[in-house]
Protein backbone atom coordinates (compact mmCIF):
# COMPACT_ATOMS: atom_id res chain seq x y z
CA UNK A 1 0.00 0.00 0.00
CA UNK A 2 0.65 3.65 -0.60
CA UNK A 3 0.83 6.09 2.87
CA UNK A 4 2.39 9.11 3.04
CA UNK A 5 6.07 9.31 4.84
CA UNK A 6 7.66 12.59 5.53
CA UNK A 7 5.32 14.32 3.10
CA UNK A 8 6.26 12.48 0.22
CA UNK A 9 4.57 8.77 -0.91
CA UNK A 10 5.88 5.55 -0.03
CA UNK A 11 5.15 2.29 -0.92
CA UNK A 12 5.32 -0.15 2.37
CA UNK A 13 4.94 -3.48 2.37
CA UNK A 14 3.60 -4.75 5.82
CA UNK A 15 1.01 -3.95 8.48
CA UNK A 16 2.57 -1.96 11.62
CA UNK A 17 4.20 0.82 12.08
CA UNK A 18 7.28 -1.35 13.91
CA UNK A 19 7.05 -3.19 10.10
CA UNK A 20 7.78 -0.19 8.60
CA UNK A 21 10.76 1.21 10.88
CA UNK A 22 11.77 -2.55 9.99
CA UNK A 23 11.75 -1.94 6.40
CA UNK A 24 13.87 1.48 6.27
CA UNK A 25 16.97 -0.30 8.44
CA UNK A 26 17.29 2.99 10.37
CA UNK A 27 18.39 2.78 14.57
CA UNK A 28 15.33 3.27 16.76
CA UNK A 29 17.34 4.99 19.67
CA UNK A 30 16.24 8.83 19.42
CA UNK A 31 13.46 9.15 17.43
CA UNK A 32 9.55 9.50 17.43
CA UNK A 33 6.75 9.05 15.71
CA UNK A 34 3.35 11.12 14.88
CA UNK A 35 0.73 9.82 12.71
CA UNK A 36 -1.53 12.35 11.41
CA UNK A 37 -0.07 14.52 14.11
CA UNK A 38 -0.54 12.11 16.83
CA UNK A 39 2.60 11.31 18.46
CA UNK A 40 2.34 7.19 18.95
CA UNK A 41 4.62 6.03 21.95
CA UNK A 42 7.27 3.30 21.18
CA UNK A 43 5.53 1.07 23.45
CA UNK A 44 2.42 1.13 20.65
CA UNK A 45 4.63 1.11 17.57
CA UNK A 46 4.22 -2.80 17.35
CA UNK A 47 0.40 -2.64 17.26
CA UNK A 48 -0.34 0.68 15.55
CA UNK A 49 -1.61 -0.88 11.53
CA UNK A 50 -0.86 1.82 9.06
CA UNK A 51 -4.02 2.39 5.76
CA UNK A 52 -3.58 4.50 3.07
CA UNK A 53 -4.66 7.33 4.84
CA UNK A 54 -1.62 7.21 7.10
CA UNK A 55 0.43 10.37 7.33
CA UNK A 56 3.37 9.18 8.90
CA UNK A 57 6.35 11.72 10.22
CA UNK A 58 9.10 10.35 11.66
CA UNK A 59 11.69 12.42 13.85
CA UNK A 60 15.19 12.31 14.97
CA UNK A 61 17.26 13.93 17.39
CA UNK A 62 20.50 15.61 15.85
CA UNK A 63 23.00 18.06 16.95
CA UNK A 64 21.34 22.17 17.98
CA UNK A 65 22.26 24.26 20.56
CA UNK B 1 31.68 26.24 44.63
CA UNK B 2 27.97 25.45 45.37
CA UNK B 3 25.96 22.65 43.23
CA UNK B 4 22.74 24.03 40.77
CA UNK B 5 19.61 22.27 41.91
CA UNK B 6 16.81 22.63 38.96
CA UNK B 7 13.69 20.60 39.31
CA UNK B 8 15.62 18.38 42.05
CA UNK B 9 18.21 17.57 39.28
CA UNK B 10 21.73 18.14 40.95
CA UNK B 11 24.43 19.71 38.59
CA UNK B 12 28.25 20.45 39.64
CA UNK B 13 28.78 21.72 36.79
CA UNK B 14 27.48 25.47 36.29
CA UNK B 15 28.35 24.96 32.06
CA UNK B 16 25.16 23.82 30.28
CA UNK B 17 26.03 23.15 26.61
CA UNK B 18 24.84 22.88 23.00
CA UNK B 19 25.92 20.45 20.29
CA UNK B 20 25.43 22.01 16.80
CA UNK B 21 28.09 23.16 14.67
CA UNK B 22 31.30 20.85 15.80
CA UNK B 23 32.49 19.28 12.43
CA UNK B 24 32.16 15.70 13.90
CA UNK B 25 31.16 13.63 16.68
CA UNK B 26 34.62 13.41 17.90
CA UNK B 27 35.62 17.01 18.03
CA UNK B 28 31.81 17.80 19.60
CA UNK B 29 32.76 15.00 22.69
CA UNK B 30 36.23 16.20 22.90
CA UNK B 31 35.09 19.76 23.74
CA UNK B 32 32.30 18.88 25.81
CA UNK B 33 34.31 16.29 27.77
CA UNK B 34 36.72 19.07 28.28
CA UNK B 35 33.99 21.54 29.33
CA UNK B 36 33.10 18.81 32.24
CA UNK B 37 29.67 20.16 31.07
CA UNK B 38 26.79 17.82 31.99
CA UNK B 39 23.56 19.01 30.23
CA UNK B 40 23.45 19.67 26.63
CA UNK B 41 21.07 20.45 24.26
CA UNK B 42 20.15 18.39 21.04
CA UNK B 43 17.09 19.51 18.28
CA UNK B 44 14.83 16.96 16.42
CA UNK B 45 14.32 17.54 12.87
CA UNK B 46 12.18 14.77 10.27
CA UNK B 47 14.46 12.21 9.49
CA UNK B 48 16.90 11.78 6.63
CA UNK B 49 15.33 8.89 5.11
CA UNK B 50 18.43 9.16 1.86
CA UNK B 51 21.50 9.53 4.27
CA UNK B 52 22.17 8.07 7.56
CA UNK B 53 22.97 10.97 10.21
CA UNK B 54 26.36 10.57 12.49
CA UNK B 55 25.00 9.41 15.41
CA UNK B 56 25.52 11.66 18.44
CA UNK B 57 23.51 10.27 20.90
CA UNK B 58 25.22 7.74 21.67
CA UNK B 59 28.48 8.99 22.97
CA UNK B 60 26.36 11.77 25.00
CA UNK B 61 24.70 8.99 26.29
CA UNK B 62 27.81 6.42 27.15
CA UNK B 63 29.25 9.91 28.81
CA UNK B 64 26.59 9.99 31.00
CA UNK B 65 25.03 13.69 29.97
CA UNK B 66 21.72 14.98 30.75
CA UNK B 67 19.82 15.57 27.24
CA UNK B 68 17.59 18.78 26.98
CA UNK B 69 16.08 18.75 23.52
CA UNK B 70 14.96 21.98 22.33
CA UNK B 71 11.87 22.91 20.38
CA UNK B 72 13.74 24.86 17.57
CA UNK B 73 12.21 25.40 14.33
CA UNK B 74 8.77 25.87 15.96
CA UNK B 75 6.92 28.99 15.27
CA UNK B 76 4.05 28.55 17.28
CA UNK B 77 2.80 27.70 20.70
CA UNK B 78 0.89 24.76 19.24
CA UNK B 79 4.26 23.36 16.97
CA UNK B 80 6.49 24.13 20.16
CA UNK B 81 4.36 21.65 22.16
CA UNK B 82 4.00 19.38 19.23
CA UNK B 83 7.78 19.11 18.89
CA UNK B 84 8.06 18.60 22.96
CA UNK B 85 5.76 15.75 23.00
CA UNK B 86 8.27 13.96 19.90
CA UNK B 87 11.30 15.07 21.93
CA UNK B 88 9.63 13.29 25.45
CA UNK B 89 9.76 10.25 23.04
CA UNK B 90 12.64 10.63 21.23
CA UNK B 91 15.02 11.06 24.34
CA UNK B 92 12.54 9.71 26.93
CA UNK B 93 13.14 12.65 28.66
CA UNK B 94 10.26 14.86 30.36
CA UNK B 95 12.67 17.87 29.99
CA UNK B 96 12.25 20.29 27.33
CA UNK B 97 14.50 23.64 26.25
CA UNK B 98 11.54 25.74 25.00
CA UNK B 99 12.12 28.12 22.12
CA UNK B 100 9.82 29.50 19.63
CA UNK B 101 11.31 31.97 17.32
CA UNK B 102 9.50 32.48 14.21
CA UNK B 103 12.11 34.98 12.58
CA UNK B 104 15.00 33.26 11.10
CA UNK B 105 17.39 36.63 11.04
CA UNK B 106 17.65 37.57 14.13
CA UNK B 107 15.62 34.17 15.59
CA UNK B 108 14.23 36.40 18.34
CA UNK B 109 12.17 34.41 20.82
CA UNK B 110 8.47 34.98 20.57
CA UNK B 111 7.35 35.51 24.26
CA UNK B 112 3.54 35.73 23.86
CA UNK B 113 3.97 31.87 22.41
CA UNK B 114 6.60 31.29 24.62
CA UNK B 115 4.25 31.56 27.65
CA UNK B 116 1.16 29.86 26.07
CA UNK B 117 3.21 27.04 25.31
CA UNK B 118 5.36 27.02 28.69
CA UNK B 119 1.64 26.68 30.60
CA UNK B 120 0.37 24.11 28.48
CA UNK B 121 3.31 22.22 28.65
CA UNK B 122 3.26 22.03 32.41
CA UNK B 123 0.27 21.44 32.64
CA UNK B 124 1.39 18.03 30.72
CA UNK B 125 4.14 17.58 33.23
CA UNK B 126 7.16 18.58 31.66
CA UNK B 127 10.41 20.40 32.97
CA UNK B 128 9.91 23.91 31.08
CA UNK B 129 13.20 26.08 30.48
CA UNK B 130 12.31 28.60 28.22
CA UNK B 131 14.24 30.67 25.97
CA UNK B 132 13.66 34.25 26.28
CA UNK B 133 14.03 38.01 25.99
CA UNK B 134 15.93 39.06 28.77
CA UNK B 135 12.27 40.80 29.86
CA UNK B 136 12.31 40.77 33.60
CA UNK B 137 8.29 40.91 33.41
CA UNK B 138 8.22 37.79 31.18
CA UNK B 139 10.75 36.44 33.35
CA UNK B 140 8.79 36.59 36.12
CA UNK B 141 5.46 35.33 34.51
CA UNK B 142 7.34 32.39 33.34
CA UNK B 143 7.62 31.56 36.86
CA UNK B 144 4.45 32.15 37.66
CA UNK B 145 3.06 29.23 35.77
CA UNK B 146 5.67 27.20 36.98
CA UNK B 147 9.18 26.78 34.44
CA UNK B 148 11.52 25.39 36.32
CA UNK B 149 14.14 28.03 35.36
CA UNK B 150 14.15 30.86 32.81
CA UNK B 151 16.94 31.38 30.08
CA UNK B 152 17.45 34.76 28.73
CA UNK B 153 19.84 35.53 26.05
CA UNK B 154 22.62 37.68 26.57
CA UNK B 155 22.34 38.35 22.69
CA UNK B 156 21.11 36.91 19.19
CA UNK B 157 22.07 32.95 18.83
CA UNK B 158 25.77 32.59 17.22
CA UNK B 159 26.64 36.38 17.33
CA UNK B 160 29.09 36.31 19.68
CA UNK B 161 28.14 39.61 20.77
CA UNK B 162 28.35 38.60 24.96
CA UNK B 163 25.89 40.15 27.03
CA UNK B 164 24.33 43.22 25.72
CA UNK B 165 20.74 42.86 27.94
CA UNK B 166 23.44 43.43 30.97
CA UNK B 167 21.25 45.49 32.47
CA UNK B 168 17.67 43.36 32.10
CA UNK B 169 19.98 40.29 33.14
CA UNK B 170 20.81 41.94 36.08
CA UNK B 171 17.33 42.45 37.08
CA UNK B 172 16.25 39.24 36.00
CA UNK B 173 18.50 37.38 38.36
CA UNK B 174 17.34 40.16 41.17
CA UNK B 175 14.03 39.14 41.14
CA UNK B 176 14.35 35.54 40.03
CA UNK B 177 13.27 32.94 42.06
CA UNK B 178 13.85 30.28 40.10
CA UNK B 179 17.22 29.26 38.66
CA UNK B 180 18.68 31.79 35.85
CA UNK B 181 20.72 30.68 32.54
CA UNK B 182 22.07 32.98 30.59
CA UNK B 183 21.67 31.55 27.15
CA UNK B 184 22.72 32.81 23.69
CA UNK B 185 25.67 35.16 22.49
CA UNK B 186 27.88 33.95 25.01
CA UNK B 187 31.48 34.68 22.62
CA UNK B 188 33.85 34.13 24.40
CA UNK B 189 35.39 32.76 28.16
CA UNK B 190 34.81 36.91 29.70
CA UNK B 191 31.32 36.79 29.01
CA UNK B 192 30.15 33.57 30.36
CA UNK B 193 32.64 34.86 33.53
CA UNK B 194 30.99 38.10 33.42
CA UNK B 195 27.19 36.50 33.51
CA UNK B 196 28.84 34.12 36.55
CA UNK B 197 29.87 36.95 38.08
CA UNK B 198 26.81 39.07 38.12
CA UNK B 199 25.00 36.10 39.84
CA UNK B 200 23.62 33.88 36.90
CA UNK B 201 22.99 30.38 38.09
CA UNK B 202 24.15 28.70 34.69
CA UNK B 203 25.27 29.54 31.15
CA UNK B 204 24.49 28.05 27.70
CA UNK B 205 27.15 28.00 25.20
CA UNK B 206 27.44 26.31 21.85
CA UNK B 207 28.90 28.25 18.94
CA UNK B 208 31.81 29.48 20.81
CA UNK B 209 32.91 26.19 21.36
CA UNK B 210 31.68 24.74 18.50
CA UNK B 211 33.64 26.94 15.80
CA UNK B 212 36.75 27.43 17.81
CA UNK B 213 40.11 25.89 15.71
CA UNK B 214 40.31 24.15 19.13
CA UNK B 215 37.12 22.98 20.58
CA UNK B 216 38.67 20.89 23.15
CA UNK B 217 40.63 23.74 24.87
CA UNK B 218 37.83 26.01 24.40
CA UNK B 219 35.68 23.64 25.73
CA UNK B 220 38.07 23.75 29.22
CA UNK B 221 38.55 27.71 28.63
CA UNK B 222 34.94 27.77 29.32
CA UNK B 223 35.03 25.45 32.27
CA UNK B 224 37.09 27.46 33.73
CA UNK B 225 35.59 30.85 33.26
CA UNK B 226 32.62 30.09 34.75
CA UNK B 227 33.83 28.22 37.65
CA UNK B 228 36.02 31.52 38.05
CA UNK B 229 32.96 33.78 38.04
CA UNK B 230 30.96 31.73 40.45
CA UNK B 231 33.24 31.34 42.67
CA UNK B 232 33.81 35.46 42.66
CA UNK B 233 30.48 35.60 42.88
CA UNK B 234 30.15 33.45 45.43
CA UNK B 235 33.03 34.84 47.58
CA UNK B 236 31.67 38.78 47.58
CA UNK B 237 32.77 41.45 45.14
CA UNK B 238 33.71 44.48 45.74
CA UNK B 239 31.75 47.32 45.01
CA UNK B 240 32.75 49.70 42.65
CA UNK B 241 33.71 53.52 43.38
CA UNK B 242 35.17 56.35 41.93
CA UNK B 243 37.80 57.19 44.10
CA UNK B 244 41.03 55.44 45.19
CA UNK B 245 41.19 53.46 48.40
CA UNK B 246 44.96 52.45 49.32
CA UNK B 247 45.38 49.03 49.67
CA UNK B 248 48.90 50.18 51.59
CA UNK B 249 49.34 51.64 54.49
CA UNK B 250 49.77 55.76 53.67
CA UNK B 251 52.81 56.30 56.71
CA UNK B 252 54.56 59.18 56.84
CA UNK B 253 57.82 57.44 56.59
CA UNK B 254 59.27 59.07 53.26
CA UNK B 255 58.66 62.60 55.00
CA UNK B 256 61.73 61.17 57.37
CA UNK B 257 63.87 62.33 54.26
CA UNK B 258 63.21 65.66 54.82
Amino acid sequence: MKIMLNDASHEFVGETLQDLLTQLGKSEQGIAIAINQQVVPKSLWSSTELNEQSQVFIFESIAGG
Amino acid sequence: MSSLFIAGHEFHSRLFTGTGKYASADAMMDSLNASESELVTLSLRRMDLKNQTDNILQPLLQQGMKLLPNTSGARTAKEAVFAAELAREALETNWVKLEIHPDPRYLMPDGMETLLAAEELIKKGFVVMPYVHADPVLCKRLEEVGCQCVMPLGSPIGSNMGLASRPFLEIIIEQSRVPVIVDAGIGAPSDAALAMEIGADAVLVNTAMAVAKQPAQMGKAFKLAVEAGRMAYESGLGEKRLQANATSPLTDFIGALS
